[in-house]
């Protein structure tokens, strides 16, 4: 099937863009790896759409003194191919290499990916568990927006439709830190049934500040609060990992799909964080 | 800058392109229809598929999930800028030598994505080539081929073995070098320029009633419709591919059967039909309850999908010999299992499609239809039949076929472009949706399979008793073939005395099921094929050495009746694969044993399973005709009737035809399929093109050859050679010369014609079963080596082993093509595939192996020829596919101590029954 007919606008400027946005029932497109399919099943059928890649303000990964700011358009290939991010941000890193397959990842983009929201997507689920920050601008100003409060619930954010995603601002890896990320996917490249981001800073042999993000088990990425506290200034022993992978059971309630019972899931992912916290023990420098 | 059609600049394979498109459609349409660049294939139109494959400014991506404005100005390669001065480029030829392309639908995807990869990494490892094509599908390679050519691509040329003889050596396919090139021409990639478009309305509900509304104004309402076509325009409007029951409307009448049937057929131009909203079409529906089970339409007294089928049953299947309960009571041991497997889809990855045209010749007005399909000669009975034409009339030229596997021998859009073409006397195309081709063609029948076998105290196999329901879904197909095949099949490839086994195909209001691969004796073994497994447990025999004595040898008797006379390999299979099996079991009792590993969540498994495969239809005649004729020109014509479909006739048969005539497969040209100049070889399927239609191809040559010798004058010890035009015939104290410009000639500029008939002799089953339903049957075994993640539930294959009796390989590469590709598939039934309608109808949800699921395979292959053969060459097509899937079950109890009866063994079942088990 062919979309509805729409105007097709290619901006030079970010102003231009956003002034298009202001219309009505208008999309941006970025990588169109998730709107093209639906726009062709007419899922999706606005009067315009705004392509995004001309706009150099949403391009590039700039590491800057509070973090890593990675522009709205930054295709998964390039987050791949960035040396830098080996030390400034392995997680992400880890994250990408089970998005999708090399024809998606040499399109799509962060932005794309979390405009549009998947519950089980990679990029979402880092964003969630490091506490990022979206930048988000319309013709009404500039806003930042958190990250728990900009994913509402499946394909849903907290952008209005005037509203442009212009960048992700990932606060500072600290040298310090360990991590681990977990999926399990039918198929690689296939979305995740279940997964598991973790990272927290070693000092004295114990944990600080651990973030637990967990990602296909709701209807947005979270983090889980429970295992954070349980884990904060203790050492990760077997005993404490075991005892976490029996919290995250009775603290998530992940959905029944086609590909996966809500049992299988938060079994699985009792599994997965288990094994995330047993990865992060290991000496970053091995992860690569 | 705003419009919805603008002029948009390309670079396409490296020329200036300008082109006034809508920006917002994809580039991969505008690649097909406005530039003629077929060579990009469509599959899913979802990015599931990768048959799309292009680079854009350098790197590969799907071209469907591009808008043509996000192209502009920056530069495109397809497949047909993948050539170096007119020359197939050095991946190319690396795709022909390994034999990586079969249908070839995937090849133009698959060499894009490795051009990709090649140009950031020259010499890849297996593991950089896998990944790099791992959002292209192939549902035939198995891609192992296709990973060794990546790393091949080197500048060797492709040699084709020289004036040797052709039979035995590994030609490169002759379809191959259109294939790599993007030129051939698929169902898709040809269509008359004022062909019209079919919508096809399709039914919401597996069963109900319905009521046309005014047709008229609805069509007055939207003049983008040219026709309406409802059952009524059907002179005709039954069909099946069992002839003696024509239970399938092309167009409902009143009342549907499935999901996804067809209803109502609007036919104009594509997008603005496209564009009619699906409320607006006058159609109300009186919904019923839909029979979804075998149990439950078996037990739905009087509540009958057809008129025809009391309580539901299409067909019972039988084979009886001596006394299996008596037998049973007396063994040694008895394992017993009941089992169930589910409705798998082919996913070939090129959705039907084609088109039909009304032209006139010296006979009148004739239709013809260029589509992709598995049996020409029948498709052309089967539409006469339903416009109500003679035979003659109707003419079928096949496309190249990108993948069949079954699924593409019932018709699927031939009879509405059919008749839409002959009513409106237009062209008109169809290609069917990756959904519309998933929800309404046939699939393999779900099984739900009981069987107790049993052994005496030395192991050796004394009764089985068997009985198993397939669910054929609402229509006829090939549920009888089928219940028919099974039984016959059901002792496996041992002697086994005594034998009972039941079959039916039941009717639901489910999707048709059909022709796949094996015709249930796939689903049949992975039930049977793990009692073996117990009983060798039970016996204390080892699970390799269990099958070697029971193995069905030369002189024994099958279940039937019939005693083998000769080829009969599978005795050699298990010795080949010995050596392999003992490592393998050395190397999981080490891994499995290894202290540092005692908490590790991982368990290595080793199974094995054996098959054995009647070659051709079951007791039926299923004769194949050939043709061939040396032209004036001095060159050889075979004309072709056994349809190509990736498993490589179009090779095979000139191979054959070469050798029997005694010239050089290089002077051989071909016509393949078309009706009007073949004759008929039979379907595709039941593997036993090479079989029959190789023999035809071997006494049509024959045949030739004593004609050429009789015109020339020479002895039957002659040689022929060819130069330019004169023939020569060497009978070492004379030469003699023919000038073939010089001798009349035919229409075609045949001077010399051979024909060959063959059908293989068989003996009609009686009540009980007992004939010869099969002329020849291959044998064969694998391996499987496996790890399971006990905690995730996952498999992870290592290695397989497979050796398969073929009688003899004509084209050792194409033989080990078909292996790869059947082991391929029964992976994907083992362990993932299970369709359901209206939930799995694409290719995101519905998961069949992609390059990373597929582990080394090592493969034997055994010669054992068979007298009837030609050459002794048997077949392999369906063989590969059905010891996979109970190797794979064996090797997971092996690993971890359960055995899965219901299949896929997908992780959350693995993990299910793990929880269960009491380890
Ligand atoms: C076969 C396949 C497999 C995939 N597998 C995975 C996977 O395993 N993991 C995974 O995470 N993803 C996967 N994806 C999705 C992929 O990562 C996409 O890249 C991503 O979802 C969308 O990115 P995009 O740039 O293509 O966005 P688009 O398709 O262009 O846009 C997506 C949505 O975001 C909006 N949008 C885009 N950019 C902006 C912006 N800057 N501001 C506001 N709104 C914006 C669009 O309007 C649209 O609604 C897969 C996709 C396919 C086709
Ligand atoms: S057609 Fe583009 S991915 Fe299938
Ligand atoms: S050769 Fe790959 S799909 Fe047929």
């Amino acid at each position: 099937m062919k979309p509805a007919p729409f105007e097709y606008s290619r901006p030079e400027s970010l102003n231009e863009a956003l002034s298009l946005l202001a219309g009505d029932e208008v999309r941006p497109i970025a990588g169109g790896q998730s709107l093209v399919p639906l726009l062709a099943l007419r899922l999706v059928t606005p009067k315009r759409l705004v392509d995004l890649s001309r706009l150099i303000e949403l391009r590039g990964i700039k590491v800057e003194s509070d973090g890593i700011r990675i522009g709205a358009l930054t295709r998964w290939c390039e987050i791949l191919s960035d040396a830098r991010l080996g030390e400034h941000h392995p997680l992400l890193r880890e994250a990408v290499r089970h998005t999708a397959h090399y024809q998606i990842r040499n399109r799509g983009t962060v932005g794309g990916s979390c405009c549009h929201a998947d519950p089980a997507a990679e990029m979402p689920a880092i964003a969630v568990t490091c506490a990022a920050e979206f930048e988000v601008m319309s013709l009404r100003g500039r806003r930042i927006i958190a990250a728990r409060e900009f994913f509402r619930s499946v394909f849903t954010t907290a952008l209005e439709p005037d509203e442009l995603l212009i960048s992700i601002r990932l606060p500072t890896w600290r040298p310090e830190r360990r991590y681990g990320f977990q999926e399990l996917a039918r198929r690689q490249g296939d979305f995740a049934l279940a997964g598991c981001a973790l990272y927290w800073d070693e000092a004295g042999g114990c944990c600080r500040d651990p973030h637990v993000g967990v990602f296909g088990v709701a209807e947005t990425a979270i983090r889980v609060p429970q295992i954070e506290a349980a884990l904060e200034d203790r050492k990760i022993t077997d005993e404490i990992i075991r005892s976490v992978a029996r919290t995250i059971r009775d603290v998530t309630a992940p959905p029944t799909d086609l590909h996966a019972t809500s049992a299988y899931r938060s079994a699985v992912l009792a599994v997965l964080l288990e094994r995330a916290l047993r990865a992060s023990l290991h000496d970053p420098s091995h992860h690569d | 800058m705003d419009d919805t059609t603008r002029t948009l600049a390309f670079i396409v394979n490296g020329r200036p392109v300008e082109l006034s498109v809508d920006p917002a459609r994809r580039l991969s349409e505008v690649l097909r229809e406005d530039l003629g660049l077929t060579g990009t294939k469509i599959g899913c139109h979802a990015g599931d598929c990768g048959a799309c494959t292009i680079l854009v400014a350098g790197r590969q991506v799907c071209a469907c999930l591009m808008a043509a404005g996000q192209a502009a100005n920056q530069e495109v390669v397809t497949v047909e800028g993948l050539a170096e001065d007119g020359q197939l480029n050095a991946l190319q030829r690396a795709f022909l030598r390994h034999g990586a392309a079969q249908c070839g639908i995937c090849t133009p995807g698959m060499l894009m994505a490795a051009t990709d990869l090649l140009r950031r990494n020259p010499s890849p490892t297996e593991a950089e080539a896998q990944a790099a094509i791992g959002g292209v599908l192939c549902r035939c390679t198995g891609y192992r081929q296709i990973v060794a050519a990546i790393r091949d691509a080197t500048s060797a040329p492709v040699d084709q073995p020289a004036d040797a003889q052709a039979v035995g050596s590994r030609i490169v396919r002759l379809d191959g070098p259109d294939k790599v090139a993007g030129k051939a021409k698929y169902g898709a990639d040809l269509w008359p320029t004022d062909a019209l478009s079919l919508r096809i309305v399709r039914s919401p509900y597996a069963r109900a009633r319905f009521v046309l509304g005014d047709l008229p104004a609805f069509r007055a309402r939207y003049p983008a419709i040219v026709a309406i076509l409802t059952a009524q325009d059907i002179p005709d409007n039954r069909f099946s591919i069992v002839p003696d029951l024509k239970d399938q409307p092309a167009l409902a009448v009143e009342q549907v059967r499935f999901r996804g049937e067809a209803v109502l057929c609007l036919v104009g131009e594509h997008d603005a039909l496209a564009a009619i909203p699906e409320a607006d079409v006058p159609i109300t529906w009186f919904p019923h309850q839909p029979l979804t089970e075998p149990e439950q339409a078996l037990t739905a007294t009087g509540d009958l999908i057809h008129e025809f089928a009391p309580e539901n049953v299409l067909c019972r299947g039988r084979v009886v010999r001596g006394d299996a309960a008596a037998a049973l009571r007396a063994s040694a041991h008895v394992a017993q299992a009941e089992g169930r497997t589910q409705y798998i889809e082919h996913a070939y990855i090129e959705p039907e499609a084609g088109y039909a045209e009304v032209f006139s010749d010296a006979n009148g007005e004739r239709l013809r239809i260029f589509a992709c399909t598995q049996t020409p000669y029948m498709d052309r009975e089967e539409i006469a039949r339903m416009l109500k034409l003679p035979d003659d009339r109707v003419h079928i030229v096949p496309s190249a076929m990108g993948g069949g596997f079954g699924g593409k021998l019932d018709i699927a859009i031939q009879p509405l472009i059919a008749v839409a073409a002959w009513k409106l006397k237009r062209p008109v195309r169809h290609t069917y949706s990756r959904s519309e081709s998933m929800i309404s063609t046939t699939k393999r029948h779900p099984a739900r399979i009981r069987a107790r076998i049993g052994c005496d105290a030395h192991g050796l196999l004394t009764a089985i008793d068997f009985a198993a329901d397939f669910n054929t879904g609402a229509y006829a197909s090939f549920g009888s073939t089928v219940a028919n095949r099974v039984p016959v099949h059901a002792s496996g490839p041992y002697a086994v005395p005594a034998v009972r086994a039941l079959t039916r195909a039941v009717f639901t209001n489910n999707a048709v099921a059909g022709a796949f691969r094996g015709f249930g004796v796939p689903q049949s073994v992975v039930i049977t094929e793990t009692l073996i497994d117990e009983l060798a447990e039970a016996a204390g025999i080892d699970r390799l050495e269990f099958r070697y004595r029971n193995a069905l040898r030369a002189g024994q008797v099958t279940a039937t009746g019939q005693r083998l006379t000769a080829s009969a390999g599978l005795a050699e299979c298990l010795q080949r694969l010995r050596p392999a099996w003992t490592q393998a079991l050395a190397d999981r009792r080490q891994f499995n044993g290894d202290p540092g590993r005692a908490t590790s969540p991982l368990r290595r498994g080793v199974g094995i399973a054996c098959m054995w495969y009647g070659i051709g239809v079951t007791v039926f005649a299923n004769p194949s005709t050939m043709v061939g004729a040396l032209r004036r020109n001095g060159r050889l014509f075979l004309y072709n009737g056994a349809q190509e479909i990736g498993q490589g006739t179009a090779t095979i048969m000139p191979q054959i035809f070469a050798d029997a005539v005694g010239l050089p497969l290089a002077l051989v040209d071909q016509v393949m399929g078309d009706t009007d100049l073949t004759a008929d070889a039979g379907k595709s399927s039941a593997s036993r093109q090479t079989f029959i239609s190789g023999n035809a191809a071997k006494f049509a040559g024959e045949a030739l050859r004593r004609e050429l010798l009789k015109l020339i004058g020479a002895s039957q010890r002659a040689r022929l050679a060819l130069q330019g035009t004169v023939l020569l015939a060497d009978e070492g104290a004379r030469e003699l010369r023919l000038d073939l410009a010089q001798l009349p000639a035919d229409e075609h500029g045949d001077v010399a014609r051979g024909e060959g008939y063959f059908n293989p002799p068989t003996v009609p089953l009686d009540a009980n079963g007992q004939g010869v339903p099969y002329a020849s049957y291959a044998f064969g075994a694998q391996i499987a080596e496996l790890e399971v993640d006990r905690e995730l539930g996952t498999v992870r294959l290592i290695r397989i082993h497979a050796a398969h009796d073929v009688g003899r390989a004509i084209n050792p590469t194409l033989v080990e093509g078909q292996i790869y590709g059947g082991i391929a598939q029964g992976i994907g039934f083992a362990l993932m595939e299970e369709y359901v309608s209206g939930r799995t109808d694409n290719l995101h949800d519905y998961l069949i192996p992609t390059s990373g699921d597929v582990p080394p395979i090592s493969i034997h292959l055994i010669e054992d020829g068979d007298p009837l053969g030609p050459y002794g060459a048997k077949g392999v097509g369906e063989p590969s596919l059905i010891p996979t899937a109970p190797a794979i079950l064996n090797a997971i109890y092996d690993a971890v101590g359960i055995r899965l009866t219901s299949i896929p063994a997908t992780p959350a079942r693995i993990r299910a029954a793990l929880a269960r088990s009491p380890v």
